[in-house]
């Protein structure tokens, strides 16, 4: 039987973290997750950074600890971050008497907000509605890539022995005498199920925590909320653009390389799993965002996507926006399960905090004395200048930089090495993200690549403007090529699995130009391709 | 400036049958088109139903259907005029209404139409011992591997094998089968000897991207001759060689017969005399311009042309003449929960109802113009990808709207 110290459940931003903190002080770590990799919150959100000026009227505590962590994770994870900074704006609908408020909470958090003129607001954002916009401050928020950021903390832990398994889910508990023994896993894939042997667990599976729980015996307050966010196919905004009134839906914008996402709404949900999307959720968002930007309507939608948030609700606590975003540690000892650790609630910008502090308490009961060093060192190394001279030679176009951030450095030199070796691997599989077909082989033969929507969470293939229509057959090929013998082969099931997996973030914004595009889909799969190898009738 | 006897709106499938329909009756035909239409997509291959023997499929189709009003006459001499332009141009099409022919797709599924080109026509596959399937270096969008794990499910018995060919694409920008099939035509001795050196024979078949050329200057001919087994294109990503070498023919064709083509032309609003469309106006750089008519075909296509344009949900518009566009109405109406489903899209059956001369006709079935024709993918009611019938309708409901 496998045997590990500690086995983490749920592959998000927390459980990464913690993986990361208990590989780097020596503890022997296996992370499961019953799917991809941060397939819930973790990538289902607008991938805003926090400096904690959304927090800094309601919950003083998380804006604090939002501006510390902000500051840390620019440092160790620098190519996951765009600082493009934030902006608050007060419409003329808005409280005034909550600016004050919140000007005074900024300055009591510790985050420097810099009031500045409508004029020079114009200037860093010429869309913002000169109709409506009263006042403007700039803040420390930015952008993260949670995809990117959640492959180099993988990165990190596995240089210090950390082990992941995706598509493993978490059937049972093995425990004898109320005291932990192993966790009791099947494989998605194969169908097979098996125990991994452990001292601890820790249950970190966010909108799912309730789940995991109940196969304890555990009682776990956690309130999956769901929020729906837009991505536009420009970059509306050159910051992250954020309403200064109390938080509510629709009110920031967030820029992500040559795309912006809005969000986000708020739904009590009772299926973490639930992340349909639906028109009045779209039109909600848009009628909202347009306060902000007059000619939002005017912009092509991307998709629409949806997550649950895993609001922590203690016995009488709050629901929905009025639920603390602060989180919550639970030792099972005192429901009589040693050996079992829950984590729950919490945000993306503080995970790193999470894991430290959880993983203090797991180090305790384990008699680690390691410190937590996450803070200090970065993910990954970064590219030197170097290896991006010599890979300058290989890359089409602009394509050099966007995969030295997305790569790291040690995957960057092995796909240069294939575009050096093989120039017919120089070829754009994805022509809208500027993936080449050596980033794809390289990512195919990864251990958590399974599928070809693995792929592109990795890689970004089939997230620009044509949503996949020409990268869907490329990837499904060169995955069928080099990907695992398992389920690689089955070539126009993965192909119409990832463009079935567009379509779903497709049908509530199917209007406009995203029309002409799902008919340019049909006409190349159904109608060239006979991707579902229909015969006459 | 002179008034034509019909003018056709948009150069798609569609628009060029009218046209080249219309030119064979002697009349003085002008195309105003905006865009290239869907060709570029184009498998190559004209679909006429998602049935066995399409003819009898038609005569079975409710009223509504544009086939209905169009007549199986029509859709028959259609048929023969289509493969009768194409072969013109040394483009010589397989098929009739009665059957299906199988073709291979890019993916390695086979594929089933009315009409196929002769290079892409894959009947013989069944009775070949040995199946080579190309592999070219350099060549983008061509996985001869996948290719050949599925297409082996349709030919579990049959010997395959992937042959490498080099026909110096390399040492570039990324090549697609376009710009390959551009390069080999008046070069097409590198593909016949690269294709020789696999010593196939008469019992084998090589599968190959297409790559016989763009238009009817390839000489098939040089290549074939060499070459004991038979030779078979597939489909592939766009843009698709097969498709352009339809829009090269009736281009051709249209040429020849004196018919006027204007490209970049945005035509913007009809110009009307009670029921009847007079003319039309086009936007150029400097004014408007009035091009008469005592005809119009609309063959703008659907929402991938933009011939129908939809910004808010349930407001869909044909934008020049402003004619009611049919569409299913509420959210779960307009699409289904799978992109590949077993039944019809809704928004994909958005378009223009017409009466049995393909007029626009109101909700209330009252013609609106008795010398405008709809035609191809704007007509309504419809998902022609869902039932395999685009090709089909686009030249039949063009053969029929020409001949009135």
């Amino acid at each position: 039987m496998e045997k590990v110290t500690v086995v983490v459940i749920g592959g998000g931003a927390t459980g990464l973290g913690i993986l990361r903190d208990l590989s780097m002080r020596g503890v022997k770590a296996l992370l499961v997750e019953k799917r991809d990799l941060i397939n819930g919150a973790s990538s289902r959100y607008h991938g805003l950074l926090h400096s904690g000026g959304r927090y800094a009227v309601k919950d003083q505590s998380a804006a604090r600890e939002c501006i510390i962590e902000n500051q840390i994770l620019r440092k160790i994870g620098k190519s996951c971050v765009e600082s493009c900074g934030g902006m608050f704006t007060r419409l003329d609908i808005d409280d005034p008497a909550y600016e004050e408020l919140w000007v005074k909470g900024c300055a009591d958090s510790g985050i420097e907000a810099t009031p500045i003129t409508l004029d020079e607001a114009f200037k860093l954002e010429p869309r913002l509605s000169r109709k409506h916009i009263k006042s403007a401050y700039l803040v420390p928020d930015a952008a993260i890539d949670g995809f990117r950021m959640a492959w180099q903390l993988i990165d990190s832990s596995k240089k210090y022995g950390g082990q992941v398994k995706t598509y493993t889910e978490v059937i049972g508990f093995d425990t004898v005498n109320g005291e932990l023994r192993g966790v009791k896993v099947r494989n998605q894939f194969t169908g097979e199920e098996y125990e991994i042997a452990c001292d601890i667990a820790v249950n970190a599976a966010g909108g799912w925590a309730g789940i995991i729980g109940k196969l304890a015996g555990v009682e776990i307050g956690v309130q999956p909320d769901k929020g729906t966010l837009i991505a536009f196919n420009q970059r509306i905004v050159n910051h992250v653009v954020n309403r200064l009134h109390k938080s509510s839906d629709g009110d920031i914008f967030v820029p992500h390389g040559s795309i912006t996402i809005l969000g986000t709404s708020s739904m009590s949900v009772p299926d973490p799993e639930d992340t349909s999307t639906s028109r009045e959720e779209v039109e909600n968002l848009l009628k909202i965002g347009e306060q902000t930007f007059e000619d939002l309507r005017d912009f092509r939608i991307l998709r629409t996507f949806a997550g649950s948030r895993p609001l922590y609700i203690p016995p009488g606590g709050a629901m929905g926006r009025s639920a603390s975003r602060g989180f919550a540690i639970v030792d099972h000892e005192r429901d009589g399960l040693k050996g079992l650790f829950t984590i729950v609630g919490g945000k993306f910008t503080t995970f790193r905090l999470m894991a430290e502090k959880i993983c203090d308490k797991i180090c305790a009961k384990l008699n680690v004395k390691e410190p937590c060093r996450t803070a200090e060192e970065p993910f990954v190394p970064e590219v030197t200048a170097e290896d991006k001279k010599i890979a300058k030679k290989f890359f089409p176009s602009y394509g050099m930089e966007l995969a030295a951030d997305r790569l790291g450095a040690e995957r960057f030199k092995r796909v240069v090495e294939r575009l050096k070796n093989d120039p017919e691997s120089r070829e754009l599989v994805c022509e809208c993200e500027n993936v080449t077909r050596a980033e794809v082989e390289e990512i195919c033969k990864e251990d958590t690549s399974f599928i070809v929507n693995d792929v592109r969470r990795r890689t970004r293939i089939g997230m620009g403007t044509c949503q996949g229509n020409f990268c869907a057959l490329r990837a499904a090929a060169v995955f069928a090529e080099v990907g695992v013998e398992s389920t690689a082969k089955d070539s126009l099931v993965r192909l119409r699995e990832f463009l079935q997996g567009r379509w779903k973030g497709i049908r509530p914004i199917l209007l406009g130009r995203t029309l002409r595009e799902t008919e340019m889909t049909r006409a190349i799969y159904e109608l060239s391709m006979n991707v579902t190898g229909g015969e006459p009738q | 400036m002179k008034t034509s006897d019909v003018i056709i709106i948009g150069g798609g499938l569609a628009g060029l049958m009218s046209a080249a329909v219309a030119a064979s009756r002697k009349q003085f035909v002008t195309v105003l088109t905006y865009g290239s239409g869907s060709l570029p997509l184009s498998s190559g291959a004209i679909d006429f139903l998602n049935a066995k023997a399409p003819d009898k499929a038609i005569k079975n189709l409710p009223d509504y259907h544009p086939y209905k009003k169009i007549g199986i006459k029509n859709i028959e001499a259609a048929a023969k005029f289509f493969c009768e332009v194409a072969a013109q141009d040394n483009l010589p099409y397989n098929g009739k209404l009665s059957a299906q022919i199988p073709i291979v797709t890019a993916v390695g599924t086979l594929k089933y139409s009315g009409l196929v080109p002769e290079s892409m026509d894959a009947s013989m596959l069944a009775d070949k011992k040995k199946i080579f399937v190309a592999n070219i270096k350099g060549l983008k969008d061509f996985y001869a591997n996948m290719l050949v794990d599925n297409l082996k499910k349709y030919f579990p018995n049959k010997t395959f094998e992937i042959a490498q060919l080099d026909l110096n694409l390399m040492g570039g920008r990324d090549i697609t089968c376009m710009d390959a099939a551009q390069i080999l035509t008046d070069n097409e001795q590198i593909l016949a000897s690269e294709l020789k050196s696999l010593n196939a024979t008469a019992d084998d078949a090589i599968i190959i991207p297409p790559l016989l050329g763009v238009a009817g200057n390839f000489s098939r001919s040089i290549v074939k001759s060499q070459i004991h087994a038979d030779i078979f294109e597939t489909t592939c990503l766009p843009p698709s060689p097969a498709g352009i070498r339809i829009q090269r023919a009736f281009m051709n064709y249209l040429q020849k017969a004196g018919v006027r083509f204007y490209e970049n032309t945005k035509v913007v609003r009809g110009v009307f005399d009670g029921k009847k469309v007079t003319g039309v106006v086009v936007e150029t750089s400097a004014r408007e311009k009035v091009f008469p008519a005592r005809k119009v075909i609309l063959a703008t296509g659907g929402f991938y042309s933009g011939g129908i344009t939809m910004s808010d949900f349930d407001y869909p518009k044909e934008p020049i003449f402003d004619l009611p566009v049919f569409f299913p109405t509420g959210a779960e109406n307009w699409s289904n929960e799978n992109l590949f489903s077993d039944k019809p899209q809704g928004f994909s059956m958005t378009g223009i109802l017409t009466n049995n001369n393909l007029n626009p006709v109101d909700e209330n079935g009252r013609v609106l113009f008795d010398n405008l024709h709809v035609v191809g993918a704007n007509l309504g009611g419809v998902d022609f990808i869902y039932e395999r019938s685009a090709g089909g309708v686009a030249i039949s409901s063009a053969y029929k709207a020409a001949m009135i």
